[in-house]
């Protein structure tokens, strides 16, 4: 990176209209050969070379184009996985309608101004759980007149992660005391009162604040503000019963829940991940979710 | 506004290529096509609300077109033609107006439009047409660009300009195909040509029967001389001519021809070689100057009577040689079958005419004192030469010269060749033109059918056929000059006016000149003009080979020159001035502190150099804002750029 899009990387071909084109020009050149008609053969020939000039303008508009960076997002499972591609125009045209395209993803069409860059944000829908391997992304564009499709393929080295669906109604295992004063759902003896906030898969139905879900307020949580804060472990060697997909999702579920509340936790799969908090040790739990037994669904 | 540009830009291309139509396609058809542009408008800018797709409009949809294809068949009662291939796609692109919504079909009304533009070049080939092909092109082009692209990054201007830039750079591999891809000739399949209105002479005359003559200034054909041009009074061009009179009309007698052997004709003086280039006529006359010695090509027959006779009517403008020589001579003799043809009369017909004949007979020794006597006859009687004779009576010979006493060409031939079948010498009478307009700019005579003329051709033993024009009896002037000089007060002011009018009349000859050159070197080029050019150029043998390489060698150098200048325009990128100017900055201050971090940002390395020169300090920190806003703020202008590259260079440390 960058990666500079080079001409012998580019495949051009007529696009359907181009096709189409191509007979309007035949039955002009029949019909002027036939008649003997100068008038006609002027145009015809007039216009192959338009359909030529438009050929070497398509292949121009992505000669050149560099792709500066691409970033990935993984997601879970049944949403959108995000892969962001950083493209450069150092020419001194805008590039218009290049057209990126990931395996599944919608096409996303971007346009470059002169000497500048853009993002295009390619959603590519995520449906195993999983390493979702992006072999090629696809760059094309049709510009300027819809004649000729060029394009070109990129292979980087990209994959996303496609994490457990965070489902599942079991009851998370208990905290254990470490010290520490993160805010924390109510439990025996806990003291100060922090307030409420919206249920949330993998909450117990003992923090539920009935109260407020009898005046029709919905199901809230009640939360409280602990001076020592607890972490716990999610095992899933303690899940038992379910099979491994659904035991995924529930760990996914309670991860959510205690990452929402702010809670230190721990995952113990293969290997233990120690507690800790923050979104990056929520990643590298649901990346480790996804990745879990190799990452494929029976 | 950007959403609505796909569906304006394919209307409007549909109602340029609609206007070229104009003329070829029937009006309805024409007020079709308009409407249903007007309706793609209004519902593209939104006056109109978009009508939703259902089954029920879809199936009126299909009823229109079957209404639309049948009433275009019941118009031209076929559908197979030019005209009516026309109309069918204009009704047909009309209806996909009606129900375009999206690009694909703005992309189709695209393709109806360029069908259409290839019906209008197939119907008309002139040289004004050229300019309006090339506009619709140029829109076709850029609404090709607008259909494919609604991005309002992508303005229309911009549009046009990359369209420009196409269109222009394909102007040279045009030139370059038209002249060397090879013409293959002959049909592949032939449409039937639509119905075109005769015009120029028939092949028959009744003098008697025109109030007024109506004079047409349109050019009935050009002709360029190889050498010198003959004397105006000695270009009588040969048309119909006619040889049965029942005394009132003259018409060429259809069955006569093949029943008697013309006699041999011995050309006298030098022959006169030239060009003619005949406007249509739907019809199968050809010209040439009396007396022409031989077809000029296939398809084309020479009578015994010396016509030429196309087998084909002439529907669109053609070219040929001919030669002629103006004096010929026959020893005959004139077979016996052939002079009881040429001297047939009705006996009940014309009484004074027979007996002014008799009586001028009986002074006269032999047929061409007789035959001149008359001529003399016609030029002291007090005939009178006029446009407007009048009609006449059944016997228009006799009221022609006894009762009103005047007429035109066709009066003077048609009772001269009358007064002499009476008195038995063998007359008829022949149609065509005399004189011309010599233009001066183009160098080549222009013949209008203003020109038309009749005379007369006798029979005389030891001569042959004579010509004798009875006209220059009565008005020896026509013979010299046009009949816009000779009969100014009888043609429209206007008309006249612009005749005499010298600016007029040479922008007229530029103008016609121009066509000229057009018709002769783009419209007629064929596989011949292109052998032609090869052995201009040197090859001695010219064959298909030949034109395949000079093609094949033009395509390369093309295709090279638009790699080149196209891949030119891309590496000419912009560098980024505001980013080496800064750079500038940093090495200039490298003097006076350590160079700059690659993590320091502009403001820090403005500061700590400001520490460092508290003297400059105030300069350095306001580019270094300057540089941040103009680096990371909303897009800078030229000016900003300019002010900037010029401060960092007055910078001084």
């Amino acid at each position: 990176m960058p990666v500079a899009i080079t001409t012998r990387r580019i495949y051009i071909l007529p696009t359907r209209g181009g096709y189409a084109f191509a007979g309007l020009l035949f039955v002009m050149l029949l019909a002027g050969l036939n008649y003997a008609n100068s008038m006609a053969l002027l145009i015809t020939f007039l216009l192959a070379g338009f359909a030529l000039i438009a050929m070497h303008l398509c292949h121009r508009n992505l000669a050149g184009t560099a792709v500066h960076s691409i970033a990935t997002s993984d997601a879970f499972v049944g949403e959108h996985g995000r892969i962001v591609l950083t493209l450069e125009n150092s020419a001194d045209t805008a590039r218009i309608g290049l057209e990126c395209q990931a395996q599944d993803s919608e096409r996303v069409i971007v346009n470059i101004p002169a000497d500048s860059s853009a993002r295009a944000e390619l959603a590519v829908p995520l449906v195993k759980r999983g390493r979702l391997t992006i072999d090629s992304i696809r760059l094309s564009t049709t510009f300027p007149f819809g004649l000729f499709r060029a394009w070109t393929w990129l292979h980087p080295p990209l994959g996303l992660l496609a994490w457990p669906v965070p489902r599942g109604k079991r009851e998370p295992p208990p905290e254990t005391a470490t010290g520490g004063n993160a805010p924390s759902v109510h439990r025996a003896g806990d003291e100060e009162w922090s307030g409420l906030r919206e249920f949330r898969d993998g909450d117990s139905p003992r923090q539920v604040a009935w109260a407020a879900y009898a005046r029709g307020r919905g199901l809230l949580v009640k939360t409280y503000q602990s001076p020592a804060a607890h972490h716990r472990t999610f095992d899933i060697a303690a899940l038992t019963g379910a099979d491994v997909e659904q035991r995924l999702e529930q760990l996914a579920a309670w991860i959510e829940a205690a990452h929402a509340r702010g809670e230190r936790y721990g995952l113990r799969l293969a290997q233990e991940i120690p507690v800790d908090s923050g979104n990056e040790h929520r990643v590298r739990c649901l990346d480790a979710l996804a990745l879990h037994g190799g990452g494929e669904a029976p | 506004m950007i959403a609505a540009r796909s569906g304006i830009a394919a209307a409007l291309l549909f109602a340029a290529a609609l206007l070229l139509t104009l003329g070829h396609a029937p009006w309805w058809c024409v007020a079709i096509g308009g409407a249903a542009v007007a309706w793609r408008l209004a519902v593209a800018t939104g006056r109109v609300a978009r009508p939703r797709r259902g089954r029920g409009v879809r199936y009126l949809l299909g009823s229109i077109t079957a209404v639309l294809a049948i009433a275009v068949a019941m118009n031209f009662r076929t559908l197979n033609g030019l005209a009516a291939g026309t109309a069918l796609l204009v009704v047909m692109g009309a209806l996909k107006l009606l129900e375009s919504q999206t690009r694909r079909d703005d992309a189709i009304v695209i393709g109806s439009a360029l069908f259409l533009l290839l019906a209008a070049a197939l119907a008309g080939q002139s040289l004004w047409r050229m300019p309006l092909y090339l506009l619709t092109i140029w829109g076709a082009a850029a609404a090709m660009a607008l259909v494919a692209h609604g991005d309002p990054l992508f303005t229309t201007r911009a549009a046009f300009r990359i369209a420009t830039r196409a269109v222009v750079m394909s102007i040279p591999l045009a030139l370059l195909c038209f002249i060397f891809f090879p013409r293959v000739a002959g049909q592949f399949w032939a449409l039937q040509r639509g119905a075109v209105a005769t015009t120029g002479l028939s092949d028959e005359m009744s003098p008697g029967s025109f109030d007024k003559l109506v004079t047409e200034y349109d050019v009935a054909f050009r002709v360029r001389f190889t050498g010198e041009m003959p004397p105006q009074a000695a270009l009588y061009w040969r048309g119909p001519v006619l040889n049965s009179f029942d005394g009132f009309t003259w018409r060429r007698a259809r069955a006569g021809g093949g029943l008697y052997v013309a006699a041999p004709i011995i050309p006298l003086g030098e022959p006169v070689s030239y060009r003619v280039t005949l406007e249509p006529t739907n019809q199968n006359w050809m010209f040439a100057l009396d007396t022409v010695d031989a077809s000029p090509r296939r398809g084309v027959y020479l009578t015994h009577d010396r016509q030429l006779i196309a087998s084909n009517p002439i529907t669109s403008v053609t070219s040929y040689d001919a030669v002629s020589h103006l004096s010929t001579r026959s020893d005959g003799p004139l077979s016996t079958l052939g002079r009881r043809y040429e001297t047939r009369l009705p006996l009940d017909r014309n009484p004074r005419a027979r007996a002014l004949a008799f009586d001028i007979r009986a002074r006269t020794g032999s047929d061409e004192e007789y035959a001149r006597a008359v001529f003399e006859w016609f030029r002291t009687s007090g005939l009178e030469y006029t446009l407007e004779p009048g009609a006449t009576s059944v016997d228009a010979v006799d009221a022609t010269l006894f009762d009103t006493r005047r007429g035109f060409c066709g009066h003077f031939a048609s009772a001269y060749a009358n007064l002499m079948r009476v008195a038995g010498v063998p007359a008829r009478v022949v149609t065509g033109y005399l004189g011309g307009e010599w233009n001066p700019v183009g160098g080549y005579l222009i013949v209008r059918q203003s020109e038309a003329h009749a005379w007369t051709e006798i029979w005389l033993d030891g001569k042959g056929w004579t010509r004798v024009d009875p006209t220059a009896a009565v008005e020896p002037e026509r013979l010299q000059r046009g009949v816009f000089d000779v009969m100014a007060d009888s043609l429209p002011a206007t008309s006249v006016f612009l005749h005499n009018n010298a600016w007029f009349t040479y922008v007229a000859h530029l103008w016609d000149g121009a066509n000229q050159w057009w018709q002769d070197s783009v419209v007629e080029f064929n596989l011949r003009s292109q052998f032609d050019l090869l052995r201009r150029l040197g090859i001695e043998k010219p064959n298909w080979q030949h034109l395949g390489w000079a093609f094949a060698a033009g395509l390369v150098a093309w295709i090279a020159w638009v790699a080149l200048s196209l891949r030119r325009s891309l590496a000419r990128g912009k560098p980024d001035r505001i980013a080496k100017a800064w750079l500038r900055m940093a090495r200039k201050l490298e003097k006076v502190a350590a160079p700059r971090a690659a993590n320091e940002g502009p403001y820090d390395f403005a500061r700590r150099i400001s520490a460092a020169r508290p003297d400059v300090a105030a300069d350095i920190e306001a580019l270094a804002a300057r540089y941040a806003r103009l680096r990371f703020g909303p897009a800078a202008n030229e000016s900003e750029i300019v002010q900037f590259e010029r401060d960092v260079r007055r910078l001084a440390v």
